[in-house]
């Protein structure tokens, strides 16, 4: 027997709850792992070509990784024209980041009339841009500014707000007051690498891997209870129990990032599947199912 | 990222520069010279390393392959002792082989590895090349002795790590333009040295090495920056390198 793997988000039906987180999805090898997603989801795209941040781009830190990439991207149009490469049976959700309101409506409005995207997500988290960024999710009221202009210029495709762990639960609130149908929590978390020998900063950037796993699924926890919108799970996800414990939680899917370049997701899928077996349970079912524990405070 | 298990047939270490055999009977064809893996320690999902490690595939020989990297830290030293591998790969483009010849190659460091597989393409199309190898100063006579055998016909250069040790290299090989092509392994003061060298007198490909973390063209964390259409820009070293063509780099 299998598991039943199927999940719905936002009315999209979703054949696994695995998502790529984006900036993890390689199109050249999207096929090899294109059967462990409910949905594709490409690098987050801004209205122009981004160039992105001079190496060094990656450190690794212990159970996990940190990178300032920068956003680097061909531009709205460049990756419409791209987009084919991403179709392979799957939804496409987009994730669009701009550095003013007006550029993330924008992107927004132009992709409300592109029948490819199933979804749209505000990337208003990124932490490795100068302008824009991390500054969206600076609090309630600049979230509650991009997510109402973007839910005006997409009135018909589900909208997804991924946001960072400080300050998540006003800033879900206010994503979900101002329209937001999902809420992808949560993004890299700003680190910073030191070089000893050559006493510099070697890497200001977003800290992912297992080393955020604890931050990621607390804010899961704690804005599942919080909103009525689903939750998408991400940070440090790396096994199909992970993926199970962001169920638990609160997250209606989850998204895949650092650990999808050394684990197969197909293996993620598989453990997952395996869990559920035991479990008896579906996929769906295990949303939010996790057990009241009166010790938890 | 597709990983395959490969089991260590044989091990040697000399000093930090450490060789690895194994085999693996994943599918797909033989690497191309200056194609890489990324490998990390197999038997185990342990994410702690987290990241994968990518290294210049040395040789390969039918389901073999071997892998010549230094132990800089506890992700390398971990790789130098496993029995067993997760292996993804061979990865990347590698050198276009072919041509008239004579053809020059390069090599430094320890990324003197790719140059070993491309030596024996050239031999197996008869074309003629040269082979001038830096000498490290700091590793063991054995690694010298290993080399000088492992690379049958390349000059050693003992450059005692002087600052100018690449400029060293290239004047050994002399005049450039008898070549017809030049190929370079080493650290990035090679690479920037053999390309302005070659500007306008021989095409050269470069093989460059930075940190990645998917190795597969998702993450654009290996960034080099390159000029495409008279444009800076920044080019993945996982997809659109390992090798790139001097005049491409805009180092």
């Amino acid at each position: 027997m299998v598991a039943d793997l199927r999940v719905e988000l936002c009315g999209i039906p979703l054949r696994t709850p695995l998502i790529p987180a984006a900036g993890t999805l390689s199109r050249e090898t999207l096929g090899e792992a294109a059967d462990a997603y409910g949905a594709v989801l490409p690098k987050t795209v801004t209205p122009g070509p981004r160039r992105g941040n001079p190496p060094p781009r990656v450190a690794e830190v212990a159970s996990g990784m940190v990178n300032s990439i920068g956003l680097q991207n061909p531009g709205l149009e460049g990756f419409l024209r791209e987009l084919g490469g991403y179709e392979v049976g799957l939804p496409v959700f987009v994730s669009v980041a701009g550095d003013t309101v007006e550029e993330f409506s924008g992107l927004c409005a132009r992709l409300a009339s592109e029948p490819r995207v199933s979804a749209v997500e505000l990337n208003l988290s990124c932490p490795n841009v100068e302008h824009g960024g991390l500054t969206f999710c600076a609090g309630p009221e600049s979230v509650e500014r991009v997510v109402a202009a973007c839910r005006a210029a997409l009135p018909g495709t589900p909208l997804f707000a991924k946001l960072a762990s400080e300050g998540v639960r006003e800033n879900s609130l206010a994503a979900e007051g101002t329209g937001a149908d999902a809420l992808t929590l949560v993004n890299t978390i700003p680190a910073l690498t030191v070089d000893p020998h050559r006493r510099e900063v070697f890497l200001k950037g977003g800290l992912s891997g297992p080393a955020i796993k604890p931050v990621a699924l607390r804010s899961v926890y704690e804005v599942a209870r919080l909103v009525e919108v689903p939750v998408i799970g991400c940070g440090g996800i790396a096994s199909g129990t992970d993926v199970a414990e962001f169920m638990l939680a609160g997250a209606a899917a989850v998204q895949v990032g650092s650990s999808s370049f050394v684990r197969e997701p197909g293996d993620i899928l598989s453990e997952l599947s395996g869990y559920l077996q035991g479990a008896g349970l579906s996929a769906a079912a295990l949303t939010g199912s996790l057990r009241d524990r009166e010790r938890v405070v | 990222m597709k990983l395959h298990t490969a089991e260590v047939l044989h091990r040697e270490a000399f000093g930090d520069h450490v060789l690895l055999r194994y085999r693996s009977d994943a599918p797909g064809g033989p690497p191309e010279p200056g194609q890489f893996v990324s490998v990390r320690p197999g038997g185990s999902t342990a994410l702690d390393p987290f990241l994968s490690r990518p290294f210049f595939v040395h040789d390969s020989e039918g389901t073999t392959t071997s892998l010549l990297f230094e132990v800089r830290g506890r992700g390398t030293a971990l790789l130098a002792e496993a029995s067993e591998l997760s292996v993804s790969g061979p990865l990347g483009r590698g050198f276009t082989v072919g041509g008239d010849g004579p053809a020059l190659l390069l090599g430094g460091g320890v990324w003197v590895a790719p140059l070993k597989l491309l030596s024996r393409s050239l031999s197996r199309l008869g074309v003629e090349h040269e082979v001038f190898l830096e000498a490290p100063a700091s590793a063991p006579a054995a690694y010298g002795s290993w080399l000088s055998g492992n690379y049958p016909g390349a000059e050693l250069v003992p450059t005692g790590g002087a600052p100018d040790a690449s400029r060293q290299v290239l004047d050994r090989a002399g005049d450039l333009s008898r070549y017809s092509a030049v190929y370079v392994s080493g650290g990035r003061e090679m690479l920037v040295a053999a390309r302005e060298a070659a500007a306008g007198r021989v095409p050269a490909q470069l093989a460059v090495r930075e940190r990645m973390a998917c190795a597969s063209g998702a993450c654009y964390g290996c960034a080099v920056p390159v000029w495409s259409g008279g444009v800076r820009g920044h080019a993945r070293a996982c997809v659109e390198g390992p090798v790139f063509r001097g005049e491409a780099l805009a180092w």
